[in-house]
């Protein structure tokens, strides 16, 4: 039951982050683009841990997996948030 | 090879369409990109650790999270200035 569980959650975190690159490819601006990145951090990484978790439960492993993907969580907000702010500078400047 | 390491070479094979989008278009395009591929490698090395079953490899992730942000909130404010 455990190993059917794993596959499911790692075959659907896979694909949403294969959507998440397709959308990075083929979104025409670039704050498109930008939304697909921070969706990257959202379910398809924690289905990814969702499936580290149920083989190391709750080892220095699992634990270590949290902390990664919880950083990349709370992190990755900010990153993106000053990318938005760069891409509308480079805009405005291309645009005068 | 199991689950793990087969999501692992699938999570490292996307990294080939960011590769193509920082070549071909705008620098602020390949920073979007980059940004993704960090997020990309943090789940190819978590996966790794799980597949190869080495516990002390799951440090990398939290570094790349870490390190990843912080390259990329450089390159964010100079991206902005200097084009």
């Amino acid at each position: 039951m455990t190993n059917i569980a794993v596959d499911v959650l790692l075959v659907v975190g896979v694909a949403l982050e294969a959507a998440c690159v397709a959308g990075v490819v083929l979104m025409p601006t670039t704050f498109d683009r930008l939304h697909y990145v921070g969706a990257a951090t959202t379910v398809p990484a924690f289905c990814i841990l969702a499936a580290v978790l149920c083989r190391e439960h709750l080892s220095s492993g699992g634990i270590e997996a949290i902390a990664a993907v919880g950083l990349a969580f709370f992190l990755f907000p900010i990153l993106l948030t000053a990318t938005a702010r760069a891409i509308e500078r480079v805009e405005e400047s291309e645009g005068s | 090879m199991n689950a793990f390491t087969w999501a692992a070479t699938a999570l490292a094979v996307l990294q080939l369409p960011l590769l193509a989008v920082a070549v071909v278009r705008r620098p602020i395009d390949g920073l979007v990109a980059l940004e993704l591929s960090g997020i990309l490698l943090m789940a190819t090395l978590m996966c790794l650790a799980e597949g190869f079953h080495r516990s002390f490899e799951y440090t990398l992730p939290i570094m790349v999270a870490v390190l990843s942000t912080i390259g990329g909130l450089v390159f964010a404010r100079f991206l902005g200035r200097w084009t």
